[in-house]
């Protein structure tokens, strides 16, 4: 169903744009004609294999390569050490101290700090050599204690991963707006709960990561062929660590199986495929193994929350929260602690809360470094919010719909202004909420629930998940981690180019991995160039080559529909301007009398007067003799633009700022069925409501509607990643990792609104990440389904094990949840549960 | 793949691959390869060479026996068995339980005998054979003999078979008159390896209203598949009724210490194992009056 609210107008949006197109890829795609990163290679390459520590913490005492290096077809082996000696500096680090004393480079050197580590690379002539020769190479370990709980790791007494640090903490900060003690002191009650934990998962990519890197030693050119989705950021990391300047990397990437953030972490891989080709003398060819993905390719933050109190008012008013938390990074610190600022764009979520005190600190820990994961940050903290919105309404005997309405940002009050400056642009959350709880068939589970009563073995949980997912970051809200960070803003480049048969072909800075930027790029250029989509051929992929980026070029962080629409639409209405120059020139027209429609130039009224595109490229490319100068020099027909968000930079101090442009919403509710004897939670209904400002293509909405549900519900229920004490860890497979396929994941329906933001040139906002809706809703639903009185659903993540334990829990036992209710003036009357 | 290097040879005989087996203590057999495939890609046990039995005509048929039983051929696919009519008019759960097996891909590649060779903790035709009294048929260069399954079954990817000695077939007995067998599995996941299940077997008495005799296997409890001898016990003689087979089920694994891991704790598993015994003996009693009640269990 779509409720659309008024169409946005606008030069840009005329035909094709909005409109529900099937995607120009899929056509390849489906047909198995994909070229994907192990579809390529270099001449004379050779085949990489990591030699990884089967150790969460331990010393390399030895290693000893010689017994690979006798194999034959072995070109070489790269050890930690070796590879330092070849390096001008460590990895740059986002963090100050102590953070930044936590070094790395491109192979474990001295010790190893979770398993999986990369100790050495060996190059072969086959992968099977490679592997067999990796197998033989023996790395004497002095295995040391591990820490693998966030919490813990902060702990003075904890093991060290890094001695030079002297601490496992990374970064520590308080983000304090308004008076949150004024709250808790004046509030009718105070919700305080022990702990929140969000776990950790992945959104397992169906490709896995990979790389084929050639160091030329005749032209110092280090060519980089991966699915890296952020081509340019790995390239100002590891350059300056391997010596090499921007001008002489080539960053090519080509069609990506699923990225989801995971593959910004990868840059070390490609940092030691880059000097073991050097060593080597040829290309190095890696494709990482999915095990070897889910040990090492980075996983999505954990997050702890402990001593958590919420002040709310008789009505059912959330003046705020205060709380603690802690984000486990994981061993190396790949992107972090960009997420500890990262969350903040969202710091209310969706409500009107005013006073919000969170004292944040992240740690290192002997487990898998973790990298930015679909809802990046913010889910973890929306997470939290969420809950205590539904442990309120739980708690406090009112109902959670009204609860939420209450708080809610309201229609009225957009561009809302969060406590720590943030602009919320547009949205309608009550409707939002009404629209997916009729989807979701609300009314008729409320009496289903009611006439099931005790005694059935089962019971059913309606719950809701309100969320955000904020787009375009403002790359200055890093400066708040480390003012000392030359980074802020954003930006991204298309180039729209007539080719020289009048073909129209654009080239964009991102790395499209199933968002369909080949088909909504076409439908943004067909619009202003007057042809189809299918006129437009879009490149697949970056390449650095092309020269359309900029550094923080590439496909994260929900923001192509502003930064990569909104630079298509740039560079397509200049190409347009350059087309009507030539066209009035060669028509003996005025530029306002020219129209572009079929792939023809005409003057509007006389089409007899036309030229096709093929004719002005013609008279560029071709048959440029006697043109004016004047003409030529404006007109290359290759228009090149950047399109740049409007921000400022942040107040480091205070911790406020507009982090973000844009904050598409999402309402979801979910409804589900437990199974009392085994704590199987079925899901019976299924609605969510997005609304992502103007939609260029709905069907691509709807898509990553559908995907970032399923990886939500997903991580809700089925997929976790565990360490044991000693760094183990328990799922390092599809054996022990059930990765959700279509039959766990129940029909969802969706529905929509559409509320333009005023701050993009295209009404859109970014979106694609979901905010981790499913995993609030589900959440949500179990708590309904448990019932009042009952244990407060304090974990993301709700195997089925856990939920028969919570239902199985005694009355009586500790329930993890406390109201202080403060009666007539006096802070009194503990109603301790 | 990425497997070590190996060799691979495809005899043309049973004969000639007990030789080859025999002579080579590396040897190892490969019929469809889903299990022993995944073991040597994950390079947690070696071969030096994989004997391709896959192929052989006499290890891939289903016959029935003089007695009524099923003689199943240790190459018979899951697949063929879902689909055998044979396997589906007198062990029919036999036939649902391979049907629930992973995906159609693997279902036409893997076999009964990888299934029970590499003995997976969580492989699903062992709990079911050890209930319907199956006998694995081994054979070597030098004899042939008889293994009940309940025996063959040692450990975690351990089983009877000395070196040099063939899986050829799995006799199944036929199901005796008054009969039914069950099978229950839970698993937190659609594809996902069952934390826990049961098989079982029961025979009623001529009435049909109560339970004479009884098999109750657990399976992902222990390493291996392990009959509960003392729910049986308690089965024998109770009324065939949901009641009182949840009476007698309540006790069930109370003896035993169910493994942990990340798929369940030990306490869970054993509240689990109780669910999905009397789960199973419920189907099992459907069956045994002559309904295919248990037509939706999954076999996973």
């Amino acid at each position: 169903m779509t409720i659309t609210s008024a169409p946005v107008t606008g030069e840009a949006t005329k035909t094709w744009s909005g409109r529900a197109m099937p995607r120009k890829e899929d056509w390849r795609l489906v047909q198995g004609q994909g070229s994907f990163v192990d579809d390529g290679g270099m001449y004379g390459q050779g085949y990489a294999w990591f030699v990884r520590s089967p150790y969460g913490h331990a010393r390399i005492v030895s290693i000893d390569c010689e017994p690979a290096l006798s194999m034959d077809g072995v070109y070489t082996v790269l050890t930690g050490e070796e590879a330092k000696a070849m390096c001008e500096a460590p990895f740059f680090a986002i963090a100050p101290p102590p953070g930044s004393l936590m070094q790395e480079w491109p192979l474990a050197v001295g010790k190893v700090r979770y398993q999986g580590d990369a100790v050495a690379v060996v190059l072969a002539d086959s992968r099977e050599t490679a592997r067999d020769a990796a197998e033989r190479i023996v790395v004497e370990y002095e295995p040391l204690p591990a820490v693998t709980e966030g919490v813990a790791a902060a702990d003075p007494t904890a093991p060290l991963l890094y001695d030079e640090a002297g601490t496992n903490v990374v970064w520590h900060g308080v983000f304090d707006y308004g008076d949150v003690d004024w709250a808790l002191e004046n509030a009718d009650h105070v919700v305080k709960l022990d702990r929140l934990h969000f776990h950790r998962f992945s959104s397992t990519p169906l490709e896995c990561n990979g790389a084929v890197v050639d160091f030329d030693h005749g032209t110092g050119m280090v060519s980089v062929l991966s699915n890296y989705q952020m081509p340019m950021f790995a390239a100002m990391v590891i350059g300056p660590t391997i010596g090499v300047p921007m001008n002489k990397f080539n960053f090519v990437t080509k069609d990506i199986g699923g990225a989801f953030g995971l593959k910004i972490g990868f840059y070390p891989q490609i940092a030691a495929l880059a000097l073991l080709s050097k060593k080597a003398g040829r290309p190095a060819k890696w494709t990482e193994f999915r095990t070897e993905h889910m040990l090492t390719a980075g996983h999505g933050n954990e997050r702890t929350f402990i001593d958590i109190e919420v002040p709310v008012m008789a009505d059912g008013t959330i003046l705020g929260v205060k709380a603690r938390a802690f984000d486990d990074a994981g061993a190396y610190l790949h992107y972090e602690p960009l997420g500890a600022v990262i969350w903040s764009q969202v710091v209310p979520g969706c409500y009107k809360l005013k006073h919000v005190r969170v004292d944040y600190t992240e740690v290192v820990s002997n487990k898998c470094p973790v990298t930015p994961n679909r809802g990046y940050s913010r889910m973890q903290h929306l997470w939290m919010i969420e809950r205590i919105v539904d442990v309120v309404a739980h708690e406090l005997g009112l109902d959670p719909v009204e609860v939420r309405k209450r708080n809610y940002v309201q229609p009225e009050d957009y561009p809302y202004e969060t406590p720590n400056g943030c602009i919320y642009d547009s949205g309608d959350l009550p409707r939002s909420l009404d629209i997916a709880l009729e989807l979701a068939h609300v009314d008729e589970w409320r009496a289903r629930q009611r006439e099931l009563g005790t005694g059935s073995g089962r019971r059913i949980g309606i719950g809701i998940g309100s969320t955000l997912d904020s787009g375009t970051n403002n790359f200055g809200q890093s400066r708040i981690i480390n003012p000392e960070l030359p980074f802020s803003g954003n930006g991204e480049v298309a180039i729209a180019k007539l080719d020289l048969f009048g073909e129209i072909n654009v080239n964009l800075g991102t790395t499209p991995q199933g968002q369909g930027h080949e088909t909504t790029a076409s439908q943004v250029a067909a619009d202003i160039l007057g042809v189809t989509p299918d006129d437009v051929t879009v490149s697949t992929g970056f390449n650095q080559a092309n020269n359309a980026y900029v550094g923080f070029s590439g496909t994260y962080a929900s923001q192509f529909a502003v930064t990569g629409l909104c630079a298509v639409m740039g560079a397509a209405q200049k190409l347009r301007h350059q087309i009507v120059k030539l066209a009035a020139f060669a028509l003996h027209a005025d530029e306002d009398e020219i129209e572009l429609a079929g792939g023809v130039a005409r003057v509007r009224g006389d089409e007899e007067r036309a030229i096709p595109f093929i004719g002005l490229a013609n008279m560029v490319y071709t048959n440029n003799a006697g043109l004016p100068a004047e003409l030529l020099n404006e007109c290359d027909l290759n228009a090149r633009y950047a399109y740049v968000p409007p921000f400022e930079v942040p107040d480091t101090v205070a911790k406020t700022g507009n982090l973000t442009l844009t904050y598409a919403s999402q309402v979801h509710v979910c409804v589900v069925e437990i199974d009392e004897e085994t704590g199987e939670v079925k899901i019976l209904d299924y609605a969510a409501v997005d609304d992502c400002g103007k939609r260029i293509n709905p069907l691509v909405v709807e898509g990553q509607v559908h995907g970032a549900t399923g990886l939500g519900i997903a991580a809700s229920l089925y997929e976790s990643l565990d360490y044991d004490e000693s760094g183990q860890l328990e799922e390092p497979s599809f054996y022990e990792y059930h990765v959700a396929t279509s039959l766990d994941i129940p029909n969802i329906v969706c529905g929509d609104i559409e509320s333009p933001s005023p701050f993009t040139p295209n009404g859109a906002k970014g979106m694609g990440e979901g905010g981790g809706a499913p995993l609030h809703a589900v959440c949500s639903a179990i708590q309904d389904a448990i019932g009042a009185g009952g244990p407060i659903v304090t974990d993301s993540h709700n195997h089925w094990a856990r939920v028969y334990e919570m239902l199985q829990r005694a009355p009586g036992a500790p329930r993890g949840v406390e109201v202080i209710s403060r009666s007539a003036g006096s802070d009194t009357g503990a109603t301790s549960l | 793949m990425l497997l070590e290097q190996v060799e691979y040879v495809r005899p043309e005989s049973v004969g000639d691959a007990l030789e080859i087996l025999a002579s080579d203590e590396g040897a190892a057999p490969l019929a469809g390869g889903q299990s022993l495939v995944n073991v040597l890609k994950n390079r947690v046990a070696s071969v030096d060479v994989l004997v391709d039995i896959s192929r052989l005509a006499e290890l891939s048929s289903i016959a029935r026996t003089a007695d009524g039983g099923l003689s199943i051929g240790a190459c018979v696919t899951y697949d063929a068995l879902d689909r055998s009519p044979e396997v589906r008019a007198s062990h029919w759960m036999l036939g649902e339980v391979a049907a629930h097996i992973e995906d159609q891909q693997i279902r036409n590649k893997g076999t009964i005998g990888g299934n029970c060779c590499l003995s997976d903790p969580t492989n699903n035709l062992p709990p079911i054979l050890v209930a319907l009294g199956a006998v694995m048929e081994l054979r070597s260069r030098t004899g042939e003999r008889s293994v009940p399954a309940v025996d063959f079954f040692k450990g975690y990817f351990a089983t009877a078979l000395e070196p040099g000695e063939l899986l050829v077939s799995v006799t199944v007995p036929p199901i005796p008159e008054h009969s039914g067998a069950g099978y229950a599995s839970l698993a937190v996941g659609a594809d996902a390896k069952a934390l826990v299940r049961a098989a079982a077997r029961v025979t009623l008495d001529g009435s049909g209203a109560t339970i004479a005799d009884s098999c109750l296997v657990l399976a992902r409890v222990a390493h291996v598949p392990v009959r509960d001898a003392e729910a049986e016990a308690r089965l024998n003689g109770a009324d065939a009724t949901e009641e009182a087979v949840r009476a007698a089920c309540a006790g069930v694994a109370d003896g035993m210490q169910p493994i942990a891991d990340v798929h369940g704790s030990s306490e869970y598993r054993r509240q689990m194992a109780k669910v999905t015994a009397r789960r199973a003996v419920v189907q099992a009693i459907a069956a045994a009056r002559g309904s295919r009640n248990g037509s939706t269990a999954g076999g996973k």
